[in-house]
Parts: C-alpha cells; structure tokens; sequence
C-alpha cells in the first residue's frame, strides 16, 4: 500500500515548512482575532526563517520526485532562497505599517505564506499541471492582499483588476497548456525535451499557438509589455508594504517559473520562442522607460519600473544560453536588493497627517533627512544602473550574454532604454538635494526599517567588491537547466 | 419476433414488476406510516388517535388519501403554475426513485450499483429542490421564507452526513450498498462509530425537515411554510413525499450502522427469520424514534440549528473521518480487497 | 442492444434543448432551473460512458449544492431582467465571437487527432478491467497526482480564507447568545433565597 516513499517527501520540506506554518498560524488567528496579527507577522518571518534555513542546508543535486511533478535542483534552490528572502523582508517591512494603518487583520501573513509557498511550488514545478496549480495558488493570495484594505477605493480596485485580469491570463495559460498537451501528448517538462528532440525542430502550427500562449501567460505574470497594463494600477492601489512584496518575490518566481518553462522543454524550439520574447523585451523596456517619465506618484513610478527591469531581465532569456540564465538570476538577485531598499524608503514618506506617496513630497528631502535621502539615492542610482553600484553589474552581465548570443540590436536597445530610465530616476534624486524643501516626514522609522535599509544598502553598495558568491550560485544554477 | 421478446419485452416486463413490487409495499407503508405517527403521539400524549375508521383506525389512511383526491387543487393566481405543479412531483419521485439501491435483503435489490451510497446521496440531495421551487412559485412571503430555510438547513447538513458517509466508507472499501451491509457481519458499524451514528441520525432529522428542525414548516411561525398554498392532492403528493424520505432515510441509517437485512446475532432463532423482516424491524424502530423526538422536543431556533451543524456535527464528523483513516492506517485494519 | 442509443439521444436533446432554454428563457428562475437539468442529463451521459462516479459527483457537487445556491440568490435578486435585455443586440457580437473562438478551440481539439496520430493513443485510454472507476480514480488521484491533489486542497483553502477576508463583516453592538455560558449558569448565580421578615420587604 504504500504509495510515495519518504525520499519523495525530503526535498519538499521547505515548502511542508512554509505549508505548516500557514496552516498553523491560521488556526491561531481564527481563534485568537486581530489583535495576534503583530505576532502573527513575526511567526510567519520566522517560518521563512526556517524554511530558508532548510532549504540552504540541503544537498545540491537535481531530484524529480512525486511521479515527475516537482523537481529540486540549484536553480529551484537559487530562486526559492531569492523568493523567501523577498517575502521575508516585505513581511518585515509591513510590521509598523499593518498598525498604522488599520490593516490589521490577522489573515494578511497566511495569505503572504500561501503566496510564498505557491512561488515556492512554481519554481520547482517540473509539469505543465504543478506549473499551473503553483501560479493559481500564488496568484489567489495576492488578489486577496491587494484587496486587503476593502474601505479604500482604490484597494478594492486594484484588487478586482488584477483578479479579472489575472484570471484572463491565466485563461491564456491553460489554453496553452492544452494546446502542447494535444499536440505533444504530454504535460511532463521531460517528456516535452524528448519529444523535440525526436521529432526536430518544425513543429506543428497548433504547438506554436499553444507556445505562444504559455509565453503570454507567462508575460502577464512578470508584467511584461504588452500585458503589463494592471500593473501601475495595483502597485498604485494596493497598501503599500503589499506593493513591495508585490515588487519583489512574485516577480522572482514569475520569472524563473518564465526560464523553468520556457529554456529546458523548449529548447529545440528556440529559433521559435527567440523572436518573441526579444519583441517582448524591446517592449518592456522601452515602455519602462518612456512612461515613468510623466509619473508624478512615487508607486507608479515603481512600477515602471519594474516593467522595464523585467524587460531587461527578459533579454537573458532571449540569448537561451546558460550565461543569459545566469545573468537573469544575477539581475533577479540584485533587483530584490535594490527594489526592497527602496520601498523600505518609500514607506518612509510619512508625514503628520498619514503616508503619502507623491513625488514632489520628497522635495528638499536631504536638508530634511539628509540620511535618508542617501540611501534613496543610492537605490535610485542603482536602478538607474550607475557603476559601481550592483544595478550596473545586473545589466552587465545581461547585455554581455546578449552580444555573445548575437542578439546585437537587442543589446543596443537595452543599453539605450536604460540611459532614458536613468532620467527619470536621476529626477528624483534632483528633487530630493535641490529642490526647495517640503513638509518633513515623521522622525522614527522604527528599528526594523533601519536593519532593512542597512542589509539592502550594503549589498548595494558593496556587491562591487565581493560578487564571486552570488555569481557562482547564478552560475550553478543555471546550469541546471542545461542538461 | 423472438429476439424482440426475448431482448426487450420480457426484461421490460420484469423491471417494471420488480418496480412495482417495490413501489406499492412503500406506498402502503408510507400511508400506514401516517397512521403510526398518530397512533404512537397519541399513546405519549395519553390520548387514542383516530380510532374511528375502520378497526383501531386501521381505514384512516385510505380515508384521508381519498378525501385528497376528491377536493379541489387550489392554485394561486400569482404563482407561477408550471413550477407549482412539478414541485410536489418532483419531491415525490425523488424519494420513490432513491429506492432504486436499497437492499432490501441479501441480493433483493433492483439495481446494485457499485456507487450505490452516492446515488442514495444525490439523489436526497435533489431533494431540496421541491422545496425551493414550491416556495418560490407559491408567490408567498411565508412559502418563500420556509423554502429559504430549508435550502439553508439542507445543504449545511449534508455537508457533515457527507463526511460521515465517509467514515462507514473507510470501513468498508465500497460505495456498494450490499457490500456495506455485508461488511456488518461481524460488528454493526453503529457500535465502532457510535458518535457518528448518533449525529447522521440527528442529521437526517434535519435533512427530512423532521422535528425538532421542522424550521421550514414551522406551522405556528410560517403556517406550514413551503406548504401553505398547496391544496388537495399536490399537498398529497409533499405529505407523501415526506414520509417516504423518513423511511428512506431510516433505511439508509439502517444500512449504513445496523447491519441491513443482517440478524442481530447470526445464531439459531435469529438467523431463521428472513432478512428483510429484520430490515423492516430496524426501520420501525428508528421511526419510531423520529416520532418519539417530535413528541418529545420544542423547535430550535434557526441560529441554534446552523451553529449545532456547522460548529459541532461538521467538526466532530470531520475528526472522526481523521481518526478513522488513522486507525485504519495505523493497526492496518484495511477492508478486504472486493 | 438499442436501449443505451435511445438513452444517449434522450439525455442529448434534453440536454441542449434546456441549455438553449438557460439563455431563452424570460424568467430568470426558470433558466436556473434549465441550467440544473442540463447538469442532470451531463450526469446521464457521463453514466453512458461508464463514469457513474463522475456522474454521481456532478449531481452531489453541481445540481446538490452550488446549483443550489446559484437558484437561492437569483430568486432574491430584484432585477427587472426584461430591462437587461435590451441590450442583448448591442452584446451580440461579442457573443457570437466567443462562440466562434469556442468552435475553433473544439475544432482544434478534434482536429488534433486526425493532425497528430500519436495524440491518439491518449484519447483512446481504455478502462482497466476489473477496476470500477471509483477505484481507477483513486489509485491514479492518491498516487500519479498526489501533489496535485494537495496542492489544489491548498488553492481552495486559499480561496475560502480569500472570500472570508474580503466580505466578512463583524457588525457591532449585536447580542450574541453564549451557549457555553449559558449552561454553566449555576442555580447560585441566578437566584438568592433571602428571608423576608414581616413587615420589613426585601
């Protein structure tokens, strides 16, 4: 009678972790109301805590397990310690916040710890199915956080926005994903690999179709143009510490579920897939760099932003090489950094009255606050990607593995997108020291914030001196999905 | 022509027979029922109950169905006519075609399904929808109310009988009415699970809308609820259909926790007297015991009676299908293979 | 044996002719109503095919419960749906398109076997023998698809905690009866004997 044997069942502990604690913190809320939520947020840190611990201890090896659906390998691995490290700081980040403003409710850590441990099992999907079920499970959690604040307006909006077009897209995935199925005969990633590589490389028109539509799907996930449209409007509407979880973890696991999908089953068909994402790409951003010019609204901002960092991230993946999978995880690993430090700065911006969001709010910033003011910078120059800071170093190793895969225009592209974003980021910075100085935010930002700001800043700032670890991770795992 | 006869003709013959044979002891029993129910409140009340008709009034039942027939079927001007009429008919079929799986005795049933437990589950679950649709097409305040109510009630405690259905499940390994039956030879399942048995009888009380949650009814709050505008035989039809769903009900708790058809003890004098006297006895009884609570307990309040399914009988029923498949697990007692 | 041919047309017609009647019909109620009974012939057909649990677990799932509450919260709506349908023209063609992408994707679907010849072999999955599907179902659930199973148990869950946070409202200022405090009310909690002397009161 036995059906799955324990061996299956050790390379899922990080995710049983997670699993549990939600489970079991959820019952503690039910019965113990609102008023646990601060303890609920520390519980659920410490879980992540405890799965990253886990997760680092394990082996490195490459294991299929329970019938080929979940697979552990040191890609899985890489972007798992990204996503919990992610989760991890945005949780911390909302601990002050969640009181202040009334958002209290004891469901938010569950609802972050299901969103995590859904990343968690998209990363490690090895199956058209667990690929799916991963996402749905990530995605229903975070329409529910966007929505958490349901008496604000623009909350509520966010929240249906995303669910009606998430849910769209992931009517575009599925469809994909059957169309591969009925033409291929298979869900499993291998299965796929030994299909391609059996019947070469013309595939049938109805796979193509299917292909495109996974692609789409994907695109949704890490907002990428032309499906990027929900994106300002949720970052903008959701409470803010949800829009820097929103920043920074679901667009990690996106993104490597997007290198998971896409590189190893399809890699036969490359000469296919190439030529979308490179317009995919090129989109992003452009886009990201064209449209945050106007922003006035500091969250809108960010999130073109991180419309045209995906955009970047994707030229990786256009080069279909293992350099380009280590540049993508580079790039991932460094946009964490900077994009929770500078939402740790964002949440910052509060003034008497209640947090506000504008940019011209930040105006004569360094007079005021001259310390905060230098760590804003500092992030917003490394998005920019000014040398030497650790958005520089993302960038470069991207567009070098998009010219040693040939992709000249697609690098020439980048290269220029990322001149005209740094515009918009080097505005801020020039409201910020020289402009006449307005109304100064509150004094304490509270213990937690500054352990934030000093982690990512540091990592920012010093990345230049000691990349070798973070590179040989990259590099690991990205071989991985080479086989 | 032959083959006509042979292929079709002669099996229709049959099945309809077997129907019959099935349907009009049921019928007589339903009316009888009526009977029982009088009868037996009025011992507890220390009155005697119709003794008019007939001997002991043995006749009333006949009385009553032919007075039905005879008056006039009132319909509403405001209702809506072709749901009204299809609502009492609909109750009664449902409960006359969910007989279709019950065992009467060892291999005396009509059809032996393998999911026989999940039609008998289906099928009383459809049973709600002749009280939706007589509340609403009535065009009554009062029906509708009652039609909400017992959509409510209904579907909460389906949801815990569900989970008990799961536990005798675990214990047997088939959804096969005759196997779960035969699984009882040595230990009736009412004993092992006796908590369960206690609350799936307390649930299909509220399934039959039965006292004490006759909420739907509820004669001196909603004036008869769902009832209220039916006259004559459709009315008929509703009273026919409630009784025959006690008695289904009745059976399937029989089946499920006391052993069928199956003697009390498999020695001398009990194993002489056929199975389906021991299946009618153990209905008897537990209708009796569906009459004896409805002389005996006041009506809950609605609050009270969606706090006692979903708060107590769905928790409790969902840790016994835990504890069960643990148990199972743990001392292997796995059913034998069917 | 021509029985199973008349039961397949039978289940069939009702089957489309009351799920054109779920859109046709002028009453609301009545196309819930239309809806269930399509859902009741689905089940008649999937018993045709052999999958009498399928069927079974439709009638218990769709017809037993969500259909259930589906009817309960259109019969409270106070819609005037004739108004809803004047503008049935004006949505038409985008029905129509989606009618036709729906086509397409059937198309597609069929046409797969006759493009592809291995897909073949996975739409003709014969049942095992010996097995009732309630058993060939639950060996491949609780084996082949075990993370999937609990995975989508995680969805649901997600999705009931979802729905909770985003409608539940505690209302203030309501008496809510306390069982529990209720029965452990002790006779000296409630009352006092006191010996009233004459003349005095209490």
């Amino acid at each position: 009678m036995q059906t799955f044997l324990y061996e299956d069942i050790v390379p899922l502990f990080p995710e049983l972790t997670v699993a549990t604690a939600a489970i079991v913190l959820l019952m503690v809320g039910v019965f113990r109301g609102d008023r646990s939520t601060r303890s609920l947020v520390w519980a659920a840190i410490l879980a992540l805590a405890g799965a990253l611990a886990i997760l680092v201890q394990e082996p490195e090896r490459s294991v299929i397990v329970l019938r080929g659906m979940f697979v552990a390998d040191p890609f899985a691995l890489f972007a798992k310690v990204l996503i919990l490290v992610g989760s991890g700081f945005a949780l911390v980040m909302s601990i002050s916040y969640i009181e202040r403003e009334a958002m209290d409710r004891f469901e938010y850590p569950i609802l972050i710890l299901f969103a995590t441990l859904g990343m968690m099992m998209m990363v490690s999907a090895n199956n058209l199915i667990s690929l799916y079920v991963g996402l749905e499970l990530q995605s229903l959690a975070l329409y529910v956080v966007a929505a958490l604040r349901r008496d604000s307006l623009r909350s509520t909006e966010a929240g249906l926005k995303y669910f009606v077009l998430g849910a769209l897209s992931s009517g575009l995935l599925l469809y994909g994903c059957s169309l591969i199925y009925g033409f291929t005969g298979t869900t499993s990633f291998d299965a796929l690999t030994d299909v391609f590589t059996e019947r070469g490389t013309q595939p049938s028109l109805g796979l193509l179709i299917g292909l495109i539509f996974l692609i789409a799907g994907l695109a949704f996930k890490v907002s990428a143009v032309p499906f990027h449209m929900w994106t300002p409007d949720v970052y903008e509407g959701a409470p803010t510490p949800v829009t820097a979880f929103f920043a920074v973890a679901p667009k990690v696991a996106a993104m490597a579920l997007f290198l998971r999908a896409i590189i190893a089953p399809f890699a036969e068909l490359t000469g296919q897939w190439q030529q979308v994402i490179v317009l995919i790409s090129i989109a992003s951003m452009l886009l990201g760099a064209f449209a945050a010019i106007h922003q006035t609204n500091i969250k809108r901002l960010m999130a073109y932003s991180s419309i045209g960092h995906m955009g970047f991230a994707l030229v990786g993946l256009a080069a279909g090489t293992p350099e380009g999978v280590r540049g993508v995880l580079i790039y991932l690993a460094i946009y964490v950094a900077m994009n929770v430090g500078t939402f740790a700065c964002i949440l910052c911006m509060r003034q008497k009255d209640g947090m506000v969001e504008s940019i011209a709010d930040l105006s004569g910033l360094s007079r005021n606050h001259p310390v905060r003011a230098a760590f804003f910078a500092l992030f917003l120059f490394s998005l920019a990607g000014i040398p030497p800071l650790a958005g520089f170093f993302a960038k470069f190793y991207i567009f070098v593995a998009a010219v040693n895969a040939g992709l000249y225009a697609l690098a020439i592209i980048g290269v220029l997108a990322s001149v005209v974003g740094a515009y918009y980021y080097l505005r801020i910075v020039k409201i910020m020291y020289f402009d006449a100085p307005a109304e100064p935010f509150v004094r304490p930002i509270g213990g937690e914030m500054t352990v934030v700001l000093g982690v990512t800043g540091a990592f920012t700032l010093f990345y230049v001196f000691y990349p070798a670890p973070l590179v040989a991770a990259a590099q690991t795992a990205a071989y991985a999905l080479f086989p | 022509m032959v083959s006509f006869w042979d292929g079709y003709l002669w099996p229709g013959i049959v099945i309809v027979a077997q129907c019959v044979a099935l349907i009009v002891p049921l019928l007589i029993a339903v009316a009888y029922l009526t009977l029982f129910e009088r009868k037996v409140m009025a011992a507890m009340m220390l009155r005697r109950g119709p003794n008019v008709v007939g001997a002991f009034g043995l006749l009333q039942p006949f009385a009553d169905g032919l007075k039905f027939l005879v008056k006039e079927t009132v319909i509403p001007a405001g209702a809506n006519k072709v749901v009204f009429l299809i609502a009492p008919m609909l109750t009664f079929v449902l409960a006359m075609i969910a007989w279709a799986v019950i065992p009467v005795s060892a291999g005396v049933v009509l059809s032996d399904i393998n999911v026989g437990v999940l039609y008998l589950f289906a099928i009383s679950s459809l049973g709600v929808y002749g009280i939706i649709m007589a509340g609403w097409a009535s065009n009554s305040r009062y029906a509708f109310l009652g039609a909400l109510r017992s959509s409510a009630q209904m579907v909460s405690y389906e949801v815990s009988m569900g989970f008990i259905i799961i536990t005798v499940l675990l214990c047997v390994g088939s959804l096969n009415m005759s196997k779960i039956v035969e699984a009882q030879r040595d230990l009736w399942f009412a004993i092992p699970l006796f908590p369960m048995f206690v609350i799936f009888f307390i649930s299909t009380l509220a399934e039959t809308n039965r006292h004490p949650f006759d909420l739907p009814e509820a004669e001196s709050e909603l004036v008869a609820g769902y009832q209220i505008e039916y006259s004559a035989f459709a009315f008929a039809l509703f009273m026919l259909g409630e009784y025959a769903n006690m008695i289904l009900m009745s059976a399937f708790t029989a089946i499920l926790f006391l052993g069928g058809w199956l003697p009390p003890l498999d020695i001398a004098p009990f194993n002489w007297i056929p199975g389906f006297v021991w299946f009618a006895i153990k209905i008897v009884i537990l209708l009796f015991v569906f009459i004896w609570v409805r002389a005996t307990l006041p009506r809950y309040r609605y609050d009270q009676l969606m706090r006692i399914g979903w708060k107590f009988f769905l928790p409790l029923s969902l840790l016994w299908v835990v504890l069960t498949a643990s148990a199972i697990v743990a001392f292997g007692w796995y059913p034998s293979k069917a | 044996m021509i029985i199973p041919e008349i039961a397949f047309y039978l289940f069939s017609v009702v089957a489309i002719a009351s799920a054109f009647m779920v859109v046709a019909a002028r009453n609301p109620v009545h196309s819930v109503l239309f809806l269930i009974l399509t859902f009741f012939n689905a089940a008649g057909l999937f018993v045709l095919l052999g999958a009498e649990f399928l069927a079974m677990i439709l009638v218990i799932v769709y017809v037993g419960a969500v259909a259930v509450l589906f009817l309960f919260v259109v019969m409270m709506l106070d819609i005037n749906f004739v108004e809803l349908r004047q503008g049935f023209l004006q949505y038409m063609p985008v029905g129509v398109a989606i009618g036709i992408v729906l086509l397409i994707e059937l198309v597609f679907v069929l046409g797969t076997w006759v493009i592809v010849p291995e897909a073949k072999v996975f739409a003709e999955a014969p049942p095992p023998a010996n097995v009732t599907n309630t058993h060939a179902l639950g060996q491949i659930l609780y084996t082949e698809y075990v993370y999937l199973f609990q995975a989508a148990g995680l969805v649901l869950l997600v999705a009931m905690v979802g729905a909770i946070v985003l409608t539940l409202r505690t209302r203030e200022g309501v008496r809510r009866q306390s069982a529990f405090a209720q029965t452990h009310r002790r006779r000296e909690d409630a009352i006092e004997i006191k010996k009233v002397l004459p003349g005095q009161g209490a």
